[in-house]
């Protein structure tokens, strides 16, 4: 693998795992509140988690930069306090493959948590533990497979990420360029074939092991 | 001292709920949908009524309307149900201490206490999945019990098991009451269990309370059609031992001197471990019992009662036979086909069949352990 390749599969771990990091605390509680809340909210809320998993990624990257980019009110103020900006940068590689993986994770804790016994976390109120102990002794532990694989998910999806990177993030080399957009890039250059198949397993070899991972983990939990 | 009231409409029945009693141990009796559940749930605080006051000792738990509400973890009322529901990724020792006092309860004479009645010590180490029903559900009343409640919530703690384990749980729960002072609210459908246990009862029917009492009171005298039927016993006999018969496998209790016909006769039942004099309970179901006008040859039933019919009451396709025999009155399930074959009516003579096995000795449960 050439340098530049590497760099392509580096950048792509990294924000892979920066991805794993910023949706795990809003996963797991987006999660919690679709699998226990029954607000009537509840459905607008699920709706709109879910909305990036059927939107094509173009338009979700496109919302994103009206959201976030350098004419809108958060851009500009993000630039007023850090003198940055959020797009067109690996900042903004996390945040769209994060959007587009977020549905996939909350899936999995929202079904993971449903599975868990509710009367199990009334006893243990009942017991003298409160909400927020009952959750992270009882129904967080006893959902943790669905939340491990939840993750796994998405980081498998950030490394695949590519229409919402493109549009918010750019294909700038050693910057936001990772596996999909530097095959995309690599096919429409002459010579390249080799590289695009190195790329190409480098991607289905990641993909594997995280996927492969994920389910020895749950697997393994579920048995303890 | 608790204080209940509760008044909610559901959709399918409205919970209005209204009684107050010093146990220590309440039985809270009725049948299924009877809105026993949801008065333990309410009680427990996972269930919000639209009134509510729940008064214990001097705390008020809740008061609705008033916006008084303590949550369920600040209660003290450890809920204990039908099924164990242990935490499965936890052991049984991380069950046990999972209540914030229940780890240095564990460490205390308390704790060491409700180890050793409920014969916790070789489960410590375990799993929950490994463990067997009756297991499973004493670690679940030890769990509940060195949270320290102020109240133990039970509910039905034995409807999910067999009658030897059943038995096993209540004569633990005997204990718990006993040794350990543990003050009950117990959930069940099976008069035995309050008889056992409860010191005062509460009958609910449709989300109100119809009776409350002693239990035997509730049980032996039931006040109104609904609460006989909820109860399900239909006779239940304090009657005093005459003597036992060892040899023909039988004691015998006087029936005591009536106004009528059958004074001075007994009742033979299954060996009951008590001395002459002492007075035991039996439960006998109306529909054990065979009439007939003459006196039959010989049977192998060792009852022929003989007593007056003093009522007839059409209940549903049967027909409850009320006959006086001595001081008791004994009810008998018969069909209206045998009332008018057999010519049965008011005033009539009658001998009532029974076999020993169907007289069921209740204070059983009282002795299943030493007393001290």
């Amino acid at each position: 693998m050439s340098a530049e390749e590497r760099a392509v599969v580096g950048l792509a771990l990294q924000v892979a795992l920066w991805v794993v990091v910023v949706s795990i605390g809003p996963g797991i509680g987006v999660g919690w509140a679709l699998a226990r809340w029954s607000s009537r909210w509840k459905l607008l809320l699920q709706g709109i988690v879910m909305l990036p998993l059927v939107l094509p990624p173009i338009v979700t990257g496109y919302l994103l930069l009206r959201l976030l980019g350098r004419s809108s009110l958060l851009g500009q103020a993000f630039h007023a306090v850090t003198g940055g900006h959020i797009a067109y940068t690996s900042g903004a590689c996390v945040i769209a493959a994060a959007v587009v993986g977020f549905p996939l994770l909350v899936e999995s804790v929202r079904l993971s948590m449903l599975s868990v016994d509710r009367r199990l976390e009334l006893v243990s109120r009942s017991l003298g533990r409160g909400r927020l102990s009952t959750f992270c002794r009882i129904t967080l532990p006893l959902s943790w497979p669905g939340v491990v694989s939840g993750l796994v998910l998405a980081f498998a999806r950030a490394l695949g990420e590519f229409g919402a990177t493109m549009i918010l993030a750019g294909n700038i080399e050693g910057e936001t360029r990772q596996i999909p957009l530097a095959v995309y890039t690599l096919l429409n250059r002459p010579g390249s074939e080799a590289a695009v198949v190195r790329l190409t397993a480098v991607s289905v070899g990641l993909s594997l092991v995280a996927l492969v991972g994920a389910a020895f983990l749950a697997g393994r939990r579920r048995r303890a | 001292m608790i204080r209940v009231r509760l008044h909610q409409r559901f959709v399918r029945f409205t919970l209005d709920v209204d009684f107050e009693s010093t146990g220590p141990v309440v039985g809270v009796f009725g049948r299924s949908g009877a809105g026993k559940t949801t008065l333990l749930h309410a009680l427990a605080g996972i269930v919000k009524t639209a009134e509510a006051t729940v008064r214990i000792d001097e705390d008020i738990l809740c008061q609705r309307p008033g916006e008084i509400w303590v949550p369920p973890e600040s209660r003290r009322l450890a809920l204990v149900t039908q099924d164990p529901l242990l935490f499965p990724h936890l052991t049984t020792r991380g069950n046990l201490t999972y209540s914030p006092r229940g780890r240095s309860a564990l460490q205390e004479a308390y704790g060491r206490r409700v180890v050793d009645v409920l014969r916790l010590a070789p489960l410590l180490g375990r799993s929950p999945q490994t463990l067997s029903g009756g297991e499973q559900q004493r670690v679940a009343l030890g769990r509940a019990l060195l949270s320290e409640p102020r109240w133990l919530l039970l509910d039905e703690p034995t409807a999910a098991l067999d009658a030897e384990l059943s038995r096993e749980v209540l004569a633990l729960l005997l204990e718990a009451k006993r040794s350990l002072g543990v003050r009950m609210i117990l959930v069940t459908h099976r008069a035995p269990e309050l008889l056992a246990l409860a010191d005062d009862c509460v009958v609910l029917d449709a989300g109100r309370v119809v009776a409350q009492g002693s239990p035997l009171e509730v049980i032996a005298k039931p006040r109104g059609v609904g609460v006989a039927n909820l109860v399900g016993v239909d006779n239940l006999l304090r009657l005093a031992v005459e003597r036992h018969d060892e040899v023909g496998g039988v004691s015998w209790l006087a029936l005591g001197a009536g106004p009528s016909l059958g004074a001075g006769q007994s009742l033979a039942t299954p060996l009951i471990e008590a001395l002459a004099g002492d007075r035991v309970d039996i439960g006998l179901y109306a529909e054990d019992i065979i009439l007939s006008r003459a006196r039959p040859g010989a049977t192998s039933a060792r009852n022929c009662l003989t007593g007056t019919i003093t009522a007839l009451d059409p209940v549903g396709h049967e027909v409850l036979v009320s006959l006086e025999v001595g001081s008791v009155a004994l009810r008998c399930r018969v069909t209206p086909g045998a009332v008018r074959e057999l010519g049965l009516a008011m005033g009539q003579s009658a001998f009532a069949l029974i076999k020993t096995t169907a007289c069921h000795h209740l204070s059983a449960y009282r002795t299943l352990l030493p007393d001290g």
